[in-house]
């Protein structure tokens, strides 16, 4: 019986299915978690876009919208609109998921990290 | 017509690792600080973001990011008998331009010299007696200690990223380290890199052998990591694409991603680029300097820039040349062995054989500058006896891929026809199947091994050409003769199918292909105004306000790659020109 309910939410996590409200710690994770993005992705306003595009304002935008930042072809017409699971798919494995984008950087594999990276930038930059 | 600027309080005179770091340091002073520098200014954003980073042709065979040589060169030769030729081509090696500098382009390799180096003369008489090192290399004590520059060598792992593993954390040895290492006050910022197939195998058949193998460290960030100023680095993509190019991911530690944006944000900073020094001036009493005349190259304006402090923190060369057109210092003749500007020019060596291994997928595109495994049994460790192969230093081994280029990486094994289906057929099947062993050894200097000012050749303004006169001489040789031997022996134990032994015969150096960009000496370091350039400080013994700082005191070179000293140097330098030299100028003890 344990076994069965952990190999479920195996599977739940995998697919991205976000069954947990993110808390407290799990933000501050999210933060920490975004190092990885960090070098290259700002957050405040004033920053704007550095290596890559700022993620201020991310949720709800479309997938290479902003004017004054140089985005692959490959990303301009993914026709992808940033929210919660478009950026869980995305960042699995980023060039399988819109292949030949200019990103480097070769993902997250583990759903719980993604889970709450994303639930940091929701919060604090949505 | 030159037009005479206003004094500055610090001038910087090239803005790479060492000049980004002491414009980082110094800038903290308040005081007005000016950096020139002769080439552009690169950001990762522009210059280096996907797809256009990746492209051989550009940044490898076109040389995009190094010194044009169409400007100024040196000329080189073997042997004072020689007539020396302009290196009109860069091969041997390929110093970087532009803000970052050669820290741009490098690989990360980053090492710490020790006492064994320090003390390279006191160490040999003491332990093989005094006639065992050759008559006519001039190796020296430097003057400068392990201990003193261990917290710099600490500070500049942290601000490059560097990953790797600590055999030596003050005094108790840890496994899978470099147990020859001198105690390190901490740990690497960061775990190694993956161990990639080739220096797996590599790591296995040396341990086997009873070598002791470790990961070389190197500042490529194995993961995503902020640096003690707050610079962020990426993790590393093992993208292939490391030495001679800039990092797409921020992953490398280079200065224009750490130090000097930190230095662009202070008030009391500024950057001038395209502006070529071509001379450092003294005053009539030819005991300080008064600044330095550049040529803006956009606009071909001449202008002496004055300054209270003079920091020389070009390309090894660079440092070299202007002292010698400054006139500043003895030139050396090698002759008489008088003087000291150009004294002790030392370079890099070593030997290395392919194995190739059927069935085996090394990916070798999936590399970075430090996916390597090394060892140092035969350099850092001082208990390797070297009276029997009869050689001061010593070299590292190591295997692995870094870079390994679609275009110029080629292995095939030695009987292959160089052009034609059978080459292309090869060269299908061994990319897969190829690694390879090499050595690295640092060149001593030799008395006939040294930089002075051409007598024929002539820069873009007019300035003789630095000639460098070089050989490898019996020192050389003697080790590579015992590396390739470690090498074929690492080779049999490993039993590839196909291999390509390590050969040491004698060879005179070529300045092509590319061999290394690791050149040493010309101001060396030492213990008085007799025998060096500089003092410990890498303050000018001639001229109490200007400092030579970088790889050109280095007073010889050694197995491991210089950058690790380089910018330890740099911050001791910063350092004591901030907490003693602003507060008492003058020539410090």
């Amino acid at each position: 019986m344990k076994r069965v309910h952990f190999l479920t939410i195996s599977i739940f996590l995998s697919h991205g299915v976000f069954l947990l409200q993110a808390n407290a710690q799990d933000l501050k994770r999210g933060e920490k978690l975004f190092e990885a993005c960090a070098s290259c992705h700002s957050l405040s306003k004033e920053d704007q876009n550095t290596v890559g595009p700022s993620l201020f304002g991310l949720f709800g935008r479309k997938a290479g919208a902003l004017e004054d930042y140089r985005y692959s072809p490959a990303l301009k017409r993914s026709g992808i609109t940033w929210n919660q699971q478009s950026l869980n798919t995305f960042l699995v494995d980023p060039q399988k998921s819109i292949p030949a984008n200019r990103m480097p950087f070769d993902g997250i594999p583990n759903a719980k990290d993604r889970n709450d990276l994303i639930a940091f930038l929701k919060e604090k930059y949505k | 017509m030159v037009t005479k600027l206003k004094e500055v309080d610090i001038l910087i005179v090239g803005l790479g690792w060492t000049g980004g770091i002491l414009a980082k340091e110094l800038g903290e002073t308040g005081l007005k600080v000016l950096a020139l520098e002769r080439g552009d200014l690169r950001t990762t954003a522009s210059d280096f973001s996907l797809p256009n980073i990746r492209d051989e042709l550009r940044y490898v065979h076109r040389q995009e990011m190094m010194q044009d040589a169409a400007k100024d060169t040196i000329t080189a030769r073997n042997t004072q008998s020689q007539e020396a030729l302009p290196i009109r081509r860069l091969g041997s090696f390929l110093p970087g331009e532009g803000v970052g500098g050669s820290g741009m382009h490098w690989s990360g390799g980053t090492w710490r010299w020790t006492d064994m180096d320090f003390k390279i003369r006191s160490n040999y008489e003491d332990r093989y007696g005094k006639n065992f090192i050759p008559a006519d290399m001039t190796i020296q004590d430097w003057g400068i200690t392990y201990a003193e520059l261990e917290p710099y060598y600490d500070k500049f792992e942290r601000v490059a990223a560097v990953s790797g593993k600590a055999g030596n954390i003050q005094g108790k040895k840890q496994a899978g380290g470099n147990p020859f290492e001198a105690p390190r006050s901490a740990e690497y910022p960061l775990p190694p890199l993956k161990n990639i197939l080739s220096s797996k195998m590599f790591g296995e058949a040396s341990q086997k052998m009873g070598y002791n193998p470790f990961p070389r460290p190197s500042a490529n960030a194995s993961q995503a990591y902020t640096n003690p100023d707050g610079s962020k680095f990426g993790a590393c993509q093992y993208c292939g694409y490391c030495q001679r190019f800039g990092c797409e991911a921020n992953a490398k530690g280079s200065p224009h991603m750490t130090v000097i944006p930190i230095a662009m944000k202070k008030p009391n900073f500024e950057l001038r680029t395209h502006a070529w020094v071509t001379k450092i001036l003294k005053d009539s009493s030819g005991k300080k300097v008064t600044g330095v005349l550049y040529t803006n190259l956009t606009t071909g304006e001449e202008f002496e820039q004055p300054a209270a402090l003079v920091l020389m923190c070009a390309y090894a060369f660079n440092n070299v040349h202007l002292m010698l057109l400054s006139g500043i210092g003895e030139p050396y003749d090698p002759i008489s062995g008088k003087g000291i500007i150009g004294k002790n020019y030392a370079y890099d060596t070593g030997v290395g054989g392919n194995l190739f291994f059927e069935g085996k997928n090394f990916n070798p595109f999936i590399s970075a500058g430090g996916t390597n495994t090394v060892f140092d049994d035969f350099h850092g460790n001082w208990e390797f006896d070297r009276s029997k192969p009869n050689f001061v230093g010593g070299y590292i081994v190591s295997a692995g891929h870094n870079t390994a280029l679609p275009i110029g990486y080629r292995p095939v094994p030695s009987g292959t026809p160089s052009w034609g289906k059978e080459w292309k057929a090869a060269t299908a099947k061994y990319y897969q199947q190829a690694m390879s062993i090499t050595t690295r050894s640092g060149v001593l200097p030799n008395r006939y091994n040294f930089l002075d000012l051409d007598t024929t050749y002539k820069n873009g303004f007019g300035q003789p050409l630095m000639r460098l006169t070089f050989d490898f001489k019996d020192n050389e040789h003697k080790m590579g003769q015992h590396g390739a031997d470690i090498i074929n022996q690492m080779i049999a134990a490993m039993n590839p199918q196909k291999s390509s032994k390590a050969s040491g015969a004698k060879r005179n150096w070529a300045f092509t292909p590319y061999q290394s960009t690791h050149n040493t000496g010309g101001t060396i370091m030492g213990t008085s105004p007799a025998n060096s350039a500089v003092n410990k400080y890498q303050q000018s013994w001639d001229c109490s306000n200007l400092f030579l700082i970088g790889a050109n005191v280095f007073v010889h070179n050694s197995a491991y790659q210089p950058t690790g000293l380089v910018g330890a140097m740099a911050y001791w330098t910063a350092d004591v020109i901030k907490n003693k030299y602003l507060k008492n100028p003058g020539i410090m003890s």
